[in-house]
Protein backbone atom coordinates (compact mmCIF):
# COMPACT_ATOMS: atom_id res chain seq x y z
CA UNK A 1 0.00 0.00 0.00
CA UNK A 2 0.92 3.21 -1.07
CA UNK A 3 2.26 5.96 1.83
CA UNK A 4 -0.18 8.51 2.65
CA UNK A 5 -0.32 12.40 1.71
CA UNK A 6 0.01 12.66 5.86
CA UNK A 7 3.39 10.39 5.68
CA UNK A 8 4.98 11.92 2.38
CA UNK A 9 4.77 15.65 4.14
CA UNK A 10 5.94 14.23 7.28
CA UNK A 11 8.77 12.84 5.22
CA UNK A 12 9.03 15.52 3.13
CA UNK A 13 9.32 18.14 5.95
CA UNK A 14 11.72 16.36 8.05
CA UNK A 15 9.15 15.50 10.81
CA UNK A 16 9.85 11.93 10.19
CA UNK A 17 12.83 10.06 8.71
CA UNK A 18 12.90 7.93 6.05
CA UNK A 19 13.75 4.74 8.01
CA UNK A 20 10.49 4.79 9.78
CA UNK A 21 8.87 3.86 5.63
CA UNK A 22 10.38 1.05 4.58
CA UNK A 23 7.81 0.77 2.06
CA UNK A 24 10.09 3.39 -0.22
CA UNK A 25 12.76 1.49 -0.62
CA UNK A 26 10.70 -1.01 -2.65
CA UNK A 27 7.92 1.66 -4.39
CA UNK A 28 8.79 3.72 -7.16
CA UNK A 29 5.51 6.13 -7.07
CA UNK A 30 5.91 6.91 -3.81
CA UNK A 31 9.81 7.36 -3.68
CA UNK A 32 9.46 9.99 -7.22
CA UNK A 33 6.14 11.66 -5.60
CA UNK A 34 8.39 12.40 -1.95
CA UNK A 35 11.35 13.44 -4.29
CA UNK A 36 8.84 15.99 -6.34
CA UNK A 37 7.63 17.57 -3.08
CA UNK A 38 11.15 18.10 -1.79
CA UNK A 39 12.13 19.88 -5.50
CA UNK A 40 9.06 21.62 -5.12
CA UNK A 41 9.55 22.65 -1.47
CA UNK A 42 13.01 23.58 -2.25
CA UNK A 43 11.85 26.04 -5.15
CA UNK A 44 9.52 28.37 -2.74
CA UNK A 45 12.44 28.45 -0.31
CA UNK A 46 14.07 30.11 -2.42
CA UNK A 47 12.02 32.78 -3.01
CA UNK A 48 13.31 35.91 -1.08
CA UNK A 49 11.25 38.96 -0.23
CA UNK A 50 12.95 42.05 -1.44
CA UNK A 51 14.05 43.98 1.61
CA UNK A 52 12.85 47.55 1.91
CA UNK A 53 14.47 50.23 2.50
CA UNK A 54 16.14 50.48 6.07
CA UNK A 55 14.31 54.14 6.71
CA UNK A 56 10.81 51.52 5.94
CA UNK A 57 10.88 50.52 9.78
CA UNK A 58 10.71 53.36 11.81
CA UNK A 59 7.98 54.65 9.32
CA UNK A 60 6.42 51.72 9.65
CA UNK A 61 6.29 52.40 13.40
CA UNK A 62 5.24 55.77 12.96
CA UNK A 63 2.02 54.81 10.75
CA UNK A 64 1.20 52.71 13.48
CA UNK A 65 1.30 54.83 16.57
CA UNK A 66 -0.56 57.47 14.36
CA UNK A 67 -3.23 55.19 13.58
CA UNK A 68 -3.46 53.84 17.39
CA UNK A 69 -3.24 57.66 18.23
CA UNK A 70 -6.38 58.41 16.36
CA UNK A 71 -8.04 55.56 17.77
CA UNK A 72 -7.44 56.21 20.89
CA UNK A 73 -8.38 59.93 20.00
CA UNK A 74 -12.08 58.26 18.86
CA UNK A 75 -11.95 56.32 21.95
CA UNK A 76 -12.11 59.36 24.20
CA UNK A 77 -14.66 61.42 22.00
CA UNK A 78 -17.04 58.47 22.39
CA UNK A 79 -15.82 58.71 26.40
CA UNK A 80 -16.75 62.30 26.56
CA UNK A 81 -20.18 62.22 24.18
CA UNK A 82 -21.34 58.44 26.33
CA UNK A 83 -20.49 61.33 30.01
CA UNK A 84 -22.35 64.20 28.49
CA UNK A 85 -25.53 62.21 27.99
CA UNK A 86 -25.24 60.76 31.27
CA UNK A 87 -24.44 63.83 32.86
CA UNK A 88 -27.96 65.35 30.93
CA UNK A 89 -29.66 62.02 32.22
CA UNK A 90 -28.39 61.92 35.89
CA UNK A 91 -26.06 59.43 35.96
CA UNK A 92 -25.57 55.64 34.22
CA UNK A 93 -29.13 54.22 35.66
CA UNK A 94 -31.09 56.92 34.86
CA UNK A 95 -29.56 56.58 31.55
CA UNK A 96 -30.48 53.32 30.79
CA UNK A 97 -33.79 53.93 32.31
CA UNK A 98 -34.40 56.88 30.18
CA UNK A 99 -33.08 54.92 26.72
CA UNK A 100 -35.90 52.18 27.98
CA UNK A 101 -38.41 54.52 27.96
CA UNK A 102 -37.84 56.13 24.92
CA UNK A 103 -38.05 53.05 23.13
CA UNK A 104 -41.16 52.29 25.06
CA UNK A 105 -42.88 54.92 23.92
CA UNK A 106 -41.84 54.31 20.38
CA UNK A 107 -43.05 51.03 20.62
CA UNK A 108 -46.79 52.06 22.19
CA UNK A 109 -46.45 54.46 18.63
CA UNK A 110 -45.74 51.99 16.41
CA UNK A 111 -48.41 49.52 17.80
CA UNK A 112 -50.57 52.52 18.05
CA UNK A 113 -50.38 53.27 14.58
CA UNK A 114 -50.85 49.85 13.33
CA UNK A 115 -54.04 49.22 14.67
CA UNK A 116 -55.59 52.04 12.86
CA UNK A 117 -55.97 49.97 9.61
CA UNK A 118 -56.05 50.89 6.40
CA UNK A 119 -59.56 49.93 5.50
CA UNK A 120 -60.84 51.52 8.52
CA UNK A 121 -59.88 55.57 7.63
CA UNK A 122 -60.84 54.18 3.49
CA UNK A 123 -64.26 53.75 4.89
CA UNK A 124 -64.42 57.06 6.92
CA UNK A 125 -63.05 58.52 3.28
CA UNK A 126 -65.69 56.78 1.51
CA UNK A 127 -68.01 57.46 3.95
CA UNK A 128 -67.27 61.59 3.88
CA UNK A 129 -67.17 61.45 0.15
CA UNK A 130 -70.65 59.72 0.24
CA UNK A 131 -71.70 61.98 2.42
CA UNK A 132 -70.92 65.45 0.11
CA UNK A 133 -72.27 63.45 -2.73
CA UNK A 134 -75.79 63.09 -1.14
CA UNK A 135 -75.84 66.35 0.12
CA UNK A 136 -75.69 67.71 -3.85
CA UNK A 137 -72.79 69.54 -3.78
CA UNK A 138 -71.43 68.19 -6.66
CA UNK A 139 -74.47 66.99 -8.80
CA UNK A 140 -73.80 69.39 -11.33
CA UNK A 141 -70.61 66.66 -12.09
CA UNK A 142 -73.26 64.86 -14.15
CA UNK A 143 -73.75 67.46 -16.49
CA UNK A 144 -69.99 68.30 -16.94
CA UNK A 145 -69.17 66.18 -19.88
CA UNK A 146 -65.38 66.10 -19.17
CA UNK A 147 -66.12 65.06 -15.68
CA UNK A 148 -68.60 62.25 -16.97
CA UNK A 149 -65.57 61.13 -19.63
CA UNK A 150 -63.25 60.91 -16.79
CA UNK A 151 -65.39 59.31 -14.54
CA UNK A 152 -66.61 56.73 -17.02
CA UNK A 153 -62.34 56.02 -17.39
CA UNK A 154 -61.75 55.57 -13.93
CA UNK A 155 -65.40 53.89 -12.82
CA UNK A 156 -63.49 50.89 -11.49
CA UNK A 157 -60.86 52.44 -9.89
CA UNK A 158 -60.49 52.74 -6.16
CA UNK A 159 -58.07 55.05 -4.20
CA UNK A 160 -56.36 52.25 -3.12
CA UNK A 161 -55.33 50.89 -6.68
CA UNK A 162 -55.01 54.13 -7.94
CA UNK A 163 -52.53 54.88 -4.83
CA UNK A 164 -50.54 51.52 -5.91
CA UNK A 165 -50.66 52.67 -9.94
CA UNK A 166 -48.54 55.49 -9.09
CA UNK A 167 -51.55 57.85 -9.07
CA UNK A 168 -51.51 58.68 -5.51
CA UNK A 169 -47.98 59.85 -4.97
CA UNK A 170 -46.20 60.80 -1.39
CA UNK A 171 -46.98 64.40 -1.15
CA UNK A 172 -50.44 64.61 -3.70
CA UNK A 173 -53.98 65.42 -2.75
CA UNK A 174 -55.10 62.22 -3.21
CA UNK A 175 -52.49 60.73 -0.58
CA UNK A 176 -53.29 62.79 1.69
CA UNK A 177 -56.63 62.17 1.84
CA UNK A 178 -55.98 58.19 2.74
CA UNK A 179 -53.68 59.29 5.11
CA UNK A 180 -56.31 61.82 7.06
CA UNK A 181 -57.41 61.80 10.87
CA UNK A 182 -60.83 61.95 11.58
CA UNK A 183 -60.46 65.84 12.61
CA UNK A 184 -58.72 66.50 9.16
CA UNK A 185 -61.27 64.36 7.51
CA UNK A 186 -64.11 66.57 9.09
CA UNK A 187 -62.66 69.64 8.84
CA UNK A 188 -61.56 68.77 4.89
CA UNK A 189 -65.47 68.22 4.43
CA UNK A 190 -66.06 71.37 6.17
CA UNK A 191 -63.99 73.45 3.91
CA UNK A 192 -65.73 71.74 0.57
CA UNK A 193 -68.80 72.50 1.60
CA UNK A 194 -68.33 75.93 2.50
CA UNK A 195 -66.54 76.10 -0.85
CA UNK A 196 -69.04 74.42 -2.91
CA UNK A 197 -71.72 76.47 -1.28
CA UNK A 198 -69.90 79.62 -2.63
CA UNK A 199 -71.96 81.40 -5.42
CA UNK A 200 -70.55 80.68 -8.54
CA UNK A 201 -68.58 77.72 -7.45
CA UNK B 1 6.94 58.11 17.42
CA UNK B 2 10.20 58.18 18.16
CA UNK B 3 12.49 55.12 19.60
CA UNK B 4 10.71 52.85 22.14
CA UNK B 5 11.67 53.86 25.48
CA UNK B 6 13.99 52.25 27.51
CA UNK B 7 11.71 51.40 30.45
CA UNK B 8 9.74 49.41 28.29
CA UNK B 9 12.61 47.95 26.35
CA UNK B 10 13.74 45.11 28.62
CA UNK B 11 10.41 44.24 29.53
CA UNK B 12 8.90 40.30 29.04
CA UNK B 13 5.94 39.87 26.36
CA UNK B 14 3.38 39.88 28.97
CA UNK B 15 4.99 42.66 31.23
CA UNK B 16 4.76 44.85 27.97
CA UNK B 17 1.04 43.55 27.33
CA UNK B 18 -0.05 44.64 31.35
CA UNK B 19 1.66 48.39 30.69
CA UNK B 20 -0.52 48.75 27.45
CA UNK B 21 -3.38 47.44 29.25
CA UNK B 22 -2.17 50.13 31.81
CA UNK B 23 -1.96 52.83 29.27
CA UNK B 24 1.64 53.34 30.01
CA UNK B 25 2.72 55.52 26.92
CA UNK B 26 5.75 53.79 24.74
CA UNK B 27 4.43 50.20 25.41
CA UNK B 28 2.84 49.42 21.88
CA UNK B 29 5.65 51.10 20.07
CA UNK B 30 7.89 47.90 21.76
CA UNK B 31 5.51 45.97 20.72
CA UNK B 32 5.70 47.07 17.05
CA UNK B 33 9.61 47.19 16.87
CA UNK B 34 9.97 43.71 18.17
CA UNK B 35 7.71 41.83 15.43
CA UNK B 36 6.78 44.06 12.69
CA UNK B 37 9.99 42.84 10.35
CA UNK B 38 7.83 39.25 10.91
CA UNK B 39 4.47 40.90 10.75
CA UNK B 40 5.64 42.63 7.15
CA UNK B 41 7.09 39.38 5.80
CA UNK B 42 4.04 37.73 6.72
CA UNK B 43 1.79 40.32 4.83
CA UNK B 44 4.43 40.20 1.43
CA UNK B 45 4.19 36.87 1.42
CA UNK B 46 0.54 36.79 0.95
CA UNK B 47 -0.06 39.74 -1.53
CA UNK B 48 3.45 40.38 -3.49
CA UNK B 49 3.74 43.68 -3.04
CA UNK B 50 5.60 46.29 -0.96
CA UNK B 51 2.52 48.70 -0.13
CA UNK B 52 -0.66 46.40 0.29
CA UNK B 53 2.35 44.49 2.43
CA UNK B 54 2.35 48.04 4.48
CA UNK B 55 -0.98 48.58 4.93
CA UNK B 56 -1.54 45.23 5.91
CA UNK B 57 1.14 45.50 8.46
CA UNK B 58 -0.69 49.05 10.12
CA UNK B 59 -3.37 47.15 9.77
CA UNK B 60 -2.04 44.10 12.01
CA UNK B 61 -1.17 46.02 14.50
CA UNK B 62 -3.90 48.18 14.80
CA UNK B 63 -6.47 45.09 15.58
CA UNK B 64 -3.66 43.88 17.98
CA UNK B 65 -3.98 47.24 19.99
CA UNK B 66 -7.88 46.71 19.44
CA UNK B 67 -7.64 43.28 20.75
CA UNK B 68 -4.87 43.39 23.68
CA UNK B 69 -7.32 42.75 26.45
CA UNK B 70 -8.03 39.44 24.42
CA UNK B 71 -4.70 38.57 24.93
CA UNK B 72 -4.36 35.32 27.68
CA UNK B 73 -1.03 34.52 26.89
CA UNK B 74 -1.64 30.67 26.03
CA UNK B 75 0.46 31.57 22.79
CA UNK B 76 3.27 33.65 22.72
CA UNK B 77 2.50 37.57 21.51
CA UNK B 78 4.57 36.30 18.02
CA UNK B 79 1.67 33.51 17.37
CA UNK B 80 -1.05 35.54 18.56
CA UNK B 81 -0.16 38.66 16.15
CA UNK B 82 0.19 35.74 13.50
CA UNK B 83 -3.25 34.67 13.94
CA UNK B 84 -4.18 38.20 13.48
CA UNK B 85 -2.01 38.54 10.52
CA UNK B 86 -2.98 35.27 8.95
CA UNK B 87 -7.10 36.65 9.10
CA UNK B 88 -6.46 39.98 7.80
CA UNK B 89 -4.50 38.69 5.06
CA UNK B 90 -6.36 36.26 3.86
CA UNK B 91 -9.69 38.50 4.32
CA UNK B 92 -7.76 40.85 1.80
CA UNK B 93 -6.97 38.52 -0.52
CA UNK B 94 -10.64 37.22 -0.64
CA UNK B 95 -11.60 40.71 -1.91
CA UNK B 96 -9.16 41.54 -4.00
CA UNK B 97 -6.49 39.71 -6.25
CA UNK B 98 -3.17 39.54 -4.90
CA UNK B 99 -0.86 42.10 -7.31
CA UNK B 100 2.02 40.62 -7.43
CA UNK B 101 5.48 43.15 -7.39
CA UNK B 102 6.94 43.13 -10.39
CA UNK B 103 10.76 43.15 -10.84
CA UNK B 104 11.00 47.10 -11.48
CA UNK B 105 8.99 47.89 -8.54
CA UNK B 106 11.01 45.93 -6.05
CA UNK B 107 11.87 48.61 -3.14
CA UNK B 108 15.59 47.71 -2.45
CA UNK B 109 18.00 44.49 -4.33
CA UNK B 110 20.82 43.75 -2.69
CA UNK B 111 23.24 42.93 -5.21
CA UNK B 112 26.78 42.73 -3.46
CA UNK B 113 27.14 39.19 -3.54
CA UNK B 114 26.38 38.59 -7.04
CA UNK B 115 26.59 39.70 -11.11
CA UNK B 116 23.47 41.64 -11.68
CA UNK B 117 22.38 39.22 -14.25
CA UNK B 118 22.32 36.17 -11.97
CA UNK B 119 20.44 38.72 -9.46
CA UNK B 120 17.81 39.00 -12.59
CA UNK B 121 17.23 35.82 -12.86
CA UNK B 122 17.12 35.03 -9.61
CA UNK B 123 14.25 37.87 -9.14
CA UNK B 124 12.59 36.34 -12.13
CA UNK B 125 12.16 33.33 -10.81
CA UNK B 126 11.23 34.42 -7.55
CA UNK B 127 8.38 36.25 -9.31
CA UNK B 128 7.06 33.26 -10.91
CA UNK B 129 6.82 31.50 -8.01
CA UNK B 130 5.38 34.53 -6.16
CA UNK B 131 2.74 34.85 -8.45
CA UNK B 132 2.04 30.40 -8.43
CA UNK B 133 1.58 30.94 -5.01
CA UNK B 134 -0.95 33.60 -5.56
CA UNK B 135 -3.18 31.07 -7.35
CA UNK B 136 -3.52 29.03 -4.43
CA UNK B 137 -6.61 28.65 -2.33
CA UNK B 138 -6.56 30.44 0.89
CA UNK B 139 -5.92 28.15 3.44
CA UNK B 140 -3.19 26.28 1.14
CA UNK B 141 -1.20 29.28 0.64
CA UNK B 142 -1.53 29.94 3.88
CA UNK B 143 0.14 26.86 5.19
CA UNK B 144 2.62 27.00 2.80
CA UNK B 145 3.69 30.51 3.48
CA UNK B 146 3.82 29.53 7.68
CA UNK B 147 5.44 26.45 6.84
CA UNK B 148 8.27 27.50 4.48
CA UNK B 149 9.10 30.48 5.39
CA UNK B 150 8.16 30.89 8.97
CA UNK B 151 9.43 27.86 9.67
CA UNK B 152 6.57 27.12 12.03
CA UNK B 153 5.50 23.68 13.13
CA UNK B 154 2.02 21.55 12.21
CA UNK B 155 1.02 22.39 15.36
CA UNK B 156 1.51 26.07 15.53
CA UNK B 157 -0.18 26.25 11.83
CA UNK B 158 -3.10 24.66 13.15
CA UNK B 159 -3.53 26.83 16.11
CA UNK B 160 -2.88 30.23 13.49
CA UNK B 161 -5.55 28.54 11.03
CA UNK B 162 -8.11 26.87 13.76
CA UNK B 163 -7.59 24.02 12.17
CA UNK B 164 -6.24 20.37 12.69
CA UNK B 165 -3.28 19.40 12.48
CA UNK B 166 -4.41 16.64 9.68
CA UNK B 167 -6.25 19.62 7.90
CA UNK B 168 -2.58 21.09 7.87
CA UNK B 169 -0.86 18.83 6.54
CA UNK B 170 -3.07 18.21 3.65
CA UNK B 171 -3.03 21.62 2.75
CA UNK B 172 0.41 21.43 2.72
CA UNK B 173 0.86 18.19 0.37
CA UNK B 174 -1.99 19.42 -2.04
CA UNK B 175 -0.32 23.27 -2.14
CA UNK B 176 2.92 21.25 -3.45
CA UNK B 177 1.47 19.40 -5.72
CA UNK B 178 -0.87 22.87 -7.41
CA UNK B 179 2.53 24.34 -7.37
CA UNK B 180 4.88 21.77 -9.41
CA UNK B 181 1.43 21.49 -11.40
CA UNK B 182 1.65 25.15 -12.18
CA UNK B 183 5.13 25.64 -12.17
CA UNK B 184 6.13 22.59 -14.51
CA UNK B 185 3.17 24.14 -16.58
CA UNK B 186 5.01 27.24 -17.30
CA UNK B 187 8.32 25.43 -17.79
CA UNK B 188 6.96 23.02 -20.64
Amino acid sequence: MHLTPDQLVDLADGVKPESSAPHLADCAVCRAQLNGLRATMSQVADVEVPEPSPLFWDHLSRRVSDAVAREDAGIARLKGSRSLIGTLFGGARAFQASVLLVAALIIVVFVTSRTKTPDSSKARAVAAARDVWSDGIVADADTDDSLTIVASLTAGIGLEAAGEAGLALDGSAEHAVTHMSDGELRELQRLLREEMARPGA
Amino acid sequence: MGAPDAAHATLDEQALVEACLANQPGAFDVIVERHRRSIYLLCYRFVGNHEDASDLSQDVFLRAYRGLRKFRGQASLGTWLYRIGVNVCLNRVSTRAPAVESIEERQFVDERAEAPSEAILRAERSARVRAAIAQLPRKQRATLILRTYHEMSHQEIADVLGSSVGAVKANFFHALGSLKRILGGEDA
